[in-house]
């Protein structure tokens, strides 16, 4: 094996490797997953009612009801823009503060305005716009409250859905980069026959494999930073969560040059990763859900990946947390590398 | 353009679409996934706001003047509460003092005790507490000097509303007709790159007749499935004819892009990535129905926002031809042109 070699071929990966699909697509599509997911848990199962309000006389009321957590508000410029709103569903109901709201309030005089009602919005959200906008104008009023409310927390806060995504959407890209990309990358050189050709050359059969490898580290490593990063999900561990995110990139990289080994068609390759993406993926669908035993997990390779990332960046977890999971995860990426070169040997004695 | 010939050739092509792995998986898989997501999802749409509430002595206001949207339900004691909350029926809970009359009727602030299950979306707090406070001033006599006139924008849809999973039907069924242009614009590309296109047009395959058998192949295997779909999740109550006409378009639709993708690829890779491209664009007015008000107006140039919006439309709203001919024309009109330029851009690459 020549290290020279190994960086010619790593160079051509790089250079080449952004002209490829999948190349891009490791890197964008766990970009994007997560942007959607995001926005998905975010919009789709939220509740919270969404007020469009138009002040026509700067009205204090728009900034205390920019300031309560029981609705979401958004400022229009006209009443025509967030009578549009209302119609689309941007908002669930629009209000239009006319000139001279506050002092008419303040002095208890007779007001009428305009609430629009989004026709899908439910009963609760209107309810609750209701029930805060008329308890913010009596602030603005001055009337004092006739009660006084103590709250009280019940029970243990819940993982919430955008943190429970977050080894999904962190495997998608150890898998994408560091599995695919070096799978396909080998049996698109084998269905291309390039193979044949590097290794007539004095490339050998472990160059290749390993600069492949490498490929497959470095984009997986960097795409799940960048994910982690962005979900600022580094916790107060980085170090150690950096070191996890190397030993689970070489573990991919490892599952992905076996599956190229093992596969002659790009076709049946992509239908081999759609048929064990399920076990890939258990433990992160398992996280999802805490009513399924969570040591179900344990039996699939991924998790020991899955569990120390957790574990440091939504537990702040250290060393001694993770100490027994990153273990079994080192002798797993032995034991993939150690099957990835007797793959190679057993090739180079057959030639390609 | 020989029928017997045609059928042959619509034949020999799904036979290689179901002989390739991965879009025989997908094709299967697909379907059975998006089946498992819809019925996964729940069926009903919460639309109360339900509170627990223990009062030896309920005000009158807070039994008559509930707002709609908002259920107080009083529960035996202090502990059943809590253990309703915990048990998650409900977000939130109070508890009202005994001796909350005599307070009022003294000018008195009562003190109301609020309890909050941990895992309640952080709006179920504030808006009890307004809540609270709404009813106790309405208990206590004072009315608010301003009088809000309620004027409801489109259908109201009180006590009807759209399940989570219902939106996502127009996505799913884009995405299922989608993935069938990718199998078939693979299917077509490796014909291309392979020469049997061009094999094929030695025999008596007439040029119109392979871009008619490929045509069918690819609206039997979008419709197809895309129909079926439609059927088990029940699809088909409200207007089936014009749900069928417009899954129907749509698959011609797809199967024009996919000519068009076939052209741009040149092999499975090249293909996958037009797809994704093709896919990403088709799959935008569905998400105006996933999330109202998050897509402007500028979604209606793309042609599967009539496809959309049609059986939006039909499924929700029970509408009819006379709501919908209008989309389904212009889906007409882009189906034309999009197999059009699929067809000439196609015959250009094989030529």
């Amino acid at each position: 094996m020549s290290i020279r070699r190994v960086g010619v071929l790593l160079r051509k990966e790089f250079v080449q490797g952004p002209k490829n699909f999948i190349f891009i697509y490791g890197v964008v599509a766990p970009l994007v997953i997560s942007l959607v997911l995001s926005l998905v848990l975010g919009s789709l199962f939220s509740e919270e009612p969404r007020l469009g309000i138009v002040d026509e006389g700067g009205s204090e009321l728009v900034a205390l009801v920019e300031a309560v957590d029981s609705l979401e508000a958004r400022e229009f410029d006209t009443a025509a823009d967030v009578k549009g709103a209302v119609a689309k569903g941007a908002v669930d109901v629009g209000v239009v503060l006319p000139r001279g709201f506050d002092a008419a309030v303040r002095q208890s005089v007779p007001t009428e305005i305009t609430a629009y009602i989004w026709g899908e919005s439910l009963a609760k959200s209107r309810a609750i716009v209701d029930v805060t906008l008329a308890d913010l104008t009596r602030d603005l009023a001055g009337q004092e409250a006739p009660v006084t409310v103590r709250f009280t927390m019940l029970g243990k806060e819940g993982v919430p859905w955008e943190d429970r995504m977050l080894p999904f959407i962190m495997l998608i890209a150890v898998v994408f980069g560091g599995a695919i990309l070096p799978a396909t990358s080998l049996v698109g050189e084998k269905q291309g026959r390039t193979l044949e050709a590097l290794v007539v050359t004095p490339t050998s059969l472990g160059d290749v494999f390993l600069a492949k490898g490498l490929v497959g580290v470095v984009l997986s490593f960097v795409v799940t930073v960048l994910l982690l990063a962005i979900n600022q999900a580094f916790g107060s561990g980085a170090g150690l969560l950096l070191m996890v995110l190397v030993l689970g990139a070489v573990m991919a990289a490892g599952f992905g040059l076996l599956l190229g080994a093992a596969m002659r068609e790009i076709t049946t390759l992509f239908a081999v990763f759609k048929m064990i993406g399920v076990l890939l993926y258990a433990p992160s669908i398992i996280y999802l859900f805490p009513q399924i035993p969570q040591w179900i997990g344990k039996i699939f390779p991924t998790y020991y990946l899955v569990q120390p990332v957790v574990e440091i960046s939504q537990r702040g977890g250290g060393w001694a947390d993770i100490a027994p999971d990153v273990g079994v995860l080192i002798g797993l990426d032995v034991l993939l590398l150690g099957v990835v070169v007797l793959v190679v040997r057993k090739a180079q004695q057959y030639e390609v | 353009m020989n029928r017997r010939v045609v059928a042959a050739l619509v034949a020999k092509d799904i036979r290689l679409f179901f002989r390739n792995r991965l879009f025989g998986l997908v094709t299967v898989l697909g379907l059975v996934v998006y089946v498992g997501v819809y019925f996964g999802m729940p069926g009903s749409v919460d639309e109360d706001l339900e509170i627990g509430m223990y009062a030896p002595v309920v005000p009158p206001a807070f039994e008559e003047m509930q707002p709609d949207g908002v259920k107080l339900e009083t529960v035996e004691s202090e502990e059943a509460l809590l253990l309703a909350i915990t048990d998650g029926e409900y977000p939130a809970g109070m508890v009202l003092p005994a001796d909350i009359m005599q307070k009022f009727d003294a000018g008195l602030k009562p003190e109301i005790d609020v309890y909050l299950w941990a895992d309640s979306p952080a709006e179920v707090g504030e808006a009890v507490e307004f809540l609270v406070t709404e009813l106790s001033y309405a208990q206590t006599g004072q009315p608010l000097s301003v009088q809000v006139l309620q004027e409801v924008l489109g259908p109201d849809m009180l006590d009807r509303q759209i399940p989570a999973r219902d939106r996502m039907v127009p996505f799913f069924a884009v995405l299922i007709l989608v993935a069938e242009t990718f199998g078939m614009a693979s299917l077509i590309s490796e014909e291309v790159q392979r020469g049997t296109v061009t094999a094929l047009l030695v025999t008596p395959v007439s040029v119109p007749g392979l871009f008619v058998g490929k045509g069918i192949t690819g609206v039997c295997l979008a419709f197809v499935q895309v129909a079926l779909y439609a059927v088990i999740i029940g699809g088909m109550e409200s207007q089936p004819a014009i749900v069928l006409l417009t899954l129907l378009l749509g698959a011609v639709l797809v199967t024009g892009v996919g000519f068009f993708v076939a052209a741009l690829g040149k092999d499975l890779m090249s293909v996958m990535a037009w797809g994704v491209v093709a896919m990403v664009v088709l799959s935008i007015p569905p998400v105006s129905v996933m999330f109202p008000g998050a897509v402007s107006g500028w979604a209606k140039v793309i042609p599967s926002y009539y496809l959309v919006d049609t059986l939006h439309q039909v499924a929700i709203f029970g509408a009819g031809w006379a709501d919908v001919w209008r989309n389904l024309l212009i889906l007409v009109a882009f189906d034309l042109g999009i197999a059009l330029v699929g067809v000439a851009t196609l015959w250009r690459k094989c030529r």
